[in-house]
């Protein structure tokens, strides 16, 4: 919906598109597939609607697999495109130029979990919620939560943060190394088993985010955690907008180490409230917490969090220290985007993604709530506010007139978080949504990125037409 | 010698007193705290503001003059070692704090700013800059992010690289770029992580946004003694795999404790073979319970006595022995050299026990002091450089230790850098297809190579040549780079 950077990339050549396509479905038999049906599955992620085929879908199970189709279409010029599960909200996995889709979703195999060190190894297409059941029972966990089920491969390449941001970083601290296959098809290591690293040029959090542009992630290595001995999650409603959000700053200069905070506005707790049927909540302005610790510390920070929120006239604590309940209440959070659907039932739903220094967060929120309400759109805010991101959820109507509304108005959502010294995507990348404003953000440092890109991808093959325009 | 032409051009920039030439005015630039190598620049440039930096490089671009920047001149991996033909760029000018934000916990300062300059500025905020590498009184802000230093505390606050939200500086072209943003992540390739440990050959950084962290309320230090080094490498593997993330987890074996007791009595018990210092931090109820865990993890684990600081005082003291680990074994050695390998935590007793092996088989004496938790070995050589080839034994030694690590699944060098010192070690960890991505990007920033040239990322004919001289068991490393 943004305007898009013209189609610098031509297709490629029929011929060439169509002997690799044979190729692979030799090659790969079963595991190859140009039905209709399995291109269209392939074509989009959750985002805006704006879908395209890839010629042919590919199911690797090894790196090895990786590379062999790499080189196949590197030989040929015939784009990549590699595709977890298509939770994706940015337009990453279309394949705007046709080509090879590269989906990753059997090689989901745990490869070693090290207890000792923390970490583990995974390949790139198991999905978060999957890697969680396998730790069951070694007291370990992966924080990094953005809410939807998606791959850790994808959540690598996007670098996806998710509601514990606060506490836990985002996938840049967490992936120590990964298996990468090039844009030549080479197969390369960055990173390890080691914490830290100075030798060479930080490769790792150059292919972190890359969103498939510079490679395909095949392996990952991830920090984990132990689980913590205490956890409690809170609930706490306002009267206004303003004390929910000067609730959320002034707890995150007193540095109080919350797991989880969540602004959710008083549109979105109505969609919630409706969709998941979330009892003894009012329509207003809400936050969501969740503590991690011993149970000392758990108690302390919550209670240095109900004086916070006292101030700035919050409720009372509504606490949910059973898992059940704690489930619940962050299943109403995760299902937000898809509650706020239901609001306009048959309409796209697409969300902003700003994210801005904290000490600008209540200007941002506050202005971004006064501009919704003033071009008369139905839209909520929710957010991980902790580390100054937030969301803002629209419907993509079908009349002319307001869907030009409402493409002016996120717009101006990226423009004012990037005025305010923030960034127009905090956690979903750029993919193709975010082109325009990429470049309004980082001016010249783009010029770099383009020149890695040629320098790393020389033929544009690797998901071409995302992240960095060329 | 510079071009005359040059010369002048370069002259013009600086005023007379910030721009060097003559050999005694040289000469204090000519090595890092890498004292082995040494070379005299052609020139010393030292620029005040950006714009001198920024007319500086673009003139040697055009020339082609080599260009090597320098902070405080710690390192210990030879990366401001200076260039024969080229500048050496000094960052000493850019003394600057620009600005406090309390609000957003950021300072802006000038990368010639010094890392423990940056926490004595803040602290009436009640807040501290986290990374602490051990000569942060001496080092500078623009050397710890083109190291992406560490220090005692980044096992719990992360490296440089996670404590820096903005990176400025100038290209070779002399084009003025920035990274990253105040934002917590922004979109597009990560070139604040790319420009971290970049070893000045990428950009030289002339501003830098630092978080700040809130001092904690409390902090406590536990010693403990252990008879044995396996089983302190194991009690370190069972307390990072207890779930605790201490503030800080340092081991330290006899040879390094004895050297440290002589030189500052901090206490340590001088029979232990080896000493674990354990820091939690936070609320003191939190401090109270992590010290709890500790306790139990290190008793468990074998430790032969357990000491818990039990105020400010005694915990500074604790802290001392280690943080003059290094000056302490100056005094006992007429050379050393300091090692920088980093292994997965789980390995630790095993590296150790072959460290000592190939101490046996050098001959050479070696301590070690180390940021155990994050699998940081110091191992410090000792050796006499008026010694006939206790020099190259070192060396060997040195390197035999990096390519243990990196047998073990780690890396040659964790906070100090590759600069010219592990030059040889990089084709060991990477293999061509890895070289070449370094190489690629190197080439993007800087497609002449002028910006500290000869440092961080071997060309692939070196490793060729370097796979010459070193063929283990016959077998050749690379077999698939081409040979000349």
């Amino acid at each position: 919906m943004n305007a898009h950077t013209e189609l610098r990339h031509a297709r490629p050549d029929a011929r060439s598109v169509a002997d690799v396509v044979s190729r692979l479905c030799a090659d790969f038999g079963e595991r190859a597939s140009t039905a209709r049906a399995a291109r269209d599955a392939h074509s989009h992620g959750e985002g805006m609607a704006d879908a395209a085929l890839p010629d042919v879908v590919v199911f690797p199970q090894t790196t090895e697999e990786v590379a062999a189709i790499v080189r196949l279409a590197h030989a040929a010029r015939v784009p990549v495109i590699p595709f977890g599960v298509g939770t994706s909200l940015e337009g990453h996995v279309a394949a705007l130029y046709g080509g090879v889709s590269i989906d990753l979703s059997r090689m989901n195999r745990i490869i070693e979990v090290n207890a000792e060190d923390l970490d583990c190894r995974v390949e790139a297409g198991l999905t978060r919620e999957a890697l969680n059941a396998g730790l069951k029972g070694s007291g370990l966990f992966f924080p990094i939560d953005p809410g939807a089920d998606a791959t850790i491969g994808g959540m690598a390449s996007t670098r996806a943060s998710g509601t514990n941001a606060v506490r836990y970083g985002t996938m840049r601290e967490n992936v120590l190394g990964l298996t990468v296959v090039t844009a030549d098809g080479r197969i390369i290591h960055t990173g390890g088993r080691a914490r830290k690293s100075s030798a060479g040029y930080d490769l790792t959090r150059l292919f972190v985010g890359a969103e498939g542009t510079l490679g395909v992630i095949t392996e990952v290595q991830l920090r984990l955690y132990g689980v913590p001995e205490a956890i409690s999650a809170a609930v706490c409603q306002f009267a206004d907008l303003e004390g929910a959000v000067n609730t959320v700053i002034s707890a995150m200069q007193q540095g109080i180490p919350v797991a989880r905070i969540e602004l959710l506005d008083a549109m979105q707790m109505r969609a919630c409230i409706n969709y998941s049927k979330l009892e003894g909540f009012i329509e207003a302005p809400t936050l969501f917490f969740e503590f991690h610790g011993s149970a000392a510390g758990v108690a302390e920070q919550a209670e240095a969090m109900q004086a916070i929120t006292a101030e700035f006239g919050g409720s009372a604590f509504e606490w949910a220290t059973r898992p059940e309940d704690r489930t619940r209440l962050w299943k109403a959070r995760h299902a937000a985007y898809y509650a706020s659907m239901a609001l306009a039932p048959g309409k796209q739903g697409f969300a902003t993604d700003a994210c801005v220094p904290i000490s600008r967060l209540a200007d941002c929120i506050l202005e971004t709530r006064a501009d919704i309400d003033a071009t008369g759109l139905v839209a909520s805010i929710v957010g991980h506010v902790g580390d100054g991101n937030f969301h803002v959820v629209l419907f993509d109507p079908d009349d002319p007139a307001e869907r030009e509304k409402a493409e002016g108005f996120t717009q101006r959502t990226s423009l004012r978080a990037i005025a305010m010294g923030g960034t127009c995507t905090g956690e979903h990348g750029v993919g193709v949504h975010k082109l325009a404003a990429l470049v309004a953000e980082h001016g010249e440092a783009v010029d770099v990125m383009r020149a890695i890109k040629r320098a790393l991808d020389p033929h544009d093959i690797m998901n071409p037409g995302k992240t960095v325009p060329m | 010698m510079l071009d005359p032409i040059v010369h002048a051009d370069l002259a013009a920039i600086l005023p007379a007193s910030a721009f060097l030439t003559a050999e005694e005015d040289t000469r204090p630039y000519e090595c890092d705290a890498l004292t082995m190598f040494r070379e005299l620049p052609a020139a010393v440039a030292l620029p005040d503001t950006e714009s001198q930096v920024a007319a500086i490089l673009a003139r040697c671009h055009a020339a082609r003059v080599p260009v090597v920047a320098r902070g405080a001149g710690t390192g210990l991996s030879g990366g401001a070692l200076p260039h024969h033909d080229g500048v050496l760029l000094s960052l000493a000018k850019f003394r600057r704090i620009v600005v406090i934000d309390p609000l957003t916990r950021t300072a802006v300062v000038q990368p010639g700013v010094r890392n423990a300059m940056i926490t004595e500025a803040v602290a009436p905020h009640g807040l501290y800059y986290a990374p602490d590498p051990s000569s942060q009184i001496a080092c500078t802000i623009g050397g710890n992010v083109a190291e992406n230093s560490g220090g005692v505390h980044c096992l719990k606050y992360g490296l440089t690289v996670h404590n820096v939200r903005r990176v400025r500086g100038v290209l070779t072209s002399g084009e003025i770029v920035e990274f990253g943003g105040d934002a917590l992540d922004g979109p597009g390739y990560d070139l604040l992580a790319l420009i971290h440990g970049s070893e000045g050959m990428l950009a030289v950084i002339t501003e830098i946004t630092v978080k700040l962290t809130p001092k904690p309320q409390a902090a406590q230090v536990a010693l403990a003694a252990f008879d044995d080094v396996t089983k302190a490498g194991n009690a370190v593997a069972a307390v990072i795999g207890a779930g605790i993330v201490p503030a800080g987890l340092e081991m330290m074996d006899q040879a390094a404790t004895r050297a440290v007791e002589e030189f500052v009595q901090a206490g340590y018990p001088l029979d232990a073979k080896a000493v674990l210092l354990v820091e939690a931090d936070g609320t003191p109820e939190e401090v109270a319970a992590d010290m709890a865990d500790i306790r139990t993890v290190l008793a468990d684990a074998g430790a032969t006595q357990i000491r818990v600081s039990k105020d400010e005082a005694q915990r500074l003291l604790y802290w001392s022995g280690r943080k003059a680990a290094f000056p302490a074994v100056g005094r006992l050695t007429p050379d050393y050299c300091c090692m920088d390998g980093t292994i997965p935590r789980k390995a630790l007793a095993d590296v150790l026990q072959r460290i000592e092996e190939l101490s046996r088989k050098h001959g050479l004496r070696c301590a070690n002091v180390f940021h155990a938790g994050d699998g940081n070995l110091h191992p410090l050589i000792f050796f006499d450089a008026n010694v006939e080839g206790e020099t190259e034994r070192a060396a060997a030694f040195g390197a035999a230790i990096g390519e243990l690590c990196i047998e073990v699944g780690g890396t040659i060098t964790g906070e100090h850098g590759v600069g010219v010192e592990k030059l040889a070690q990089m084709c060991v960890q990477f293999r061509p297809a890895e070289l070449e991505c370094f190489l690629g990007i190197k080439a993007v920033f800087d497609p002449h190579g002028l910006l500290n040239p000869g440092k961080g990322v071997p060309t692939l004919h070196r490793c060729a040549e370097f796979g010459k001289m070193f063929v283990h068991h016959g077998r050749l490393p690379h077999p698939e780079i081409p040979r000349f």
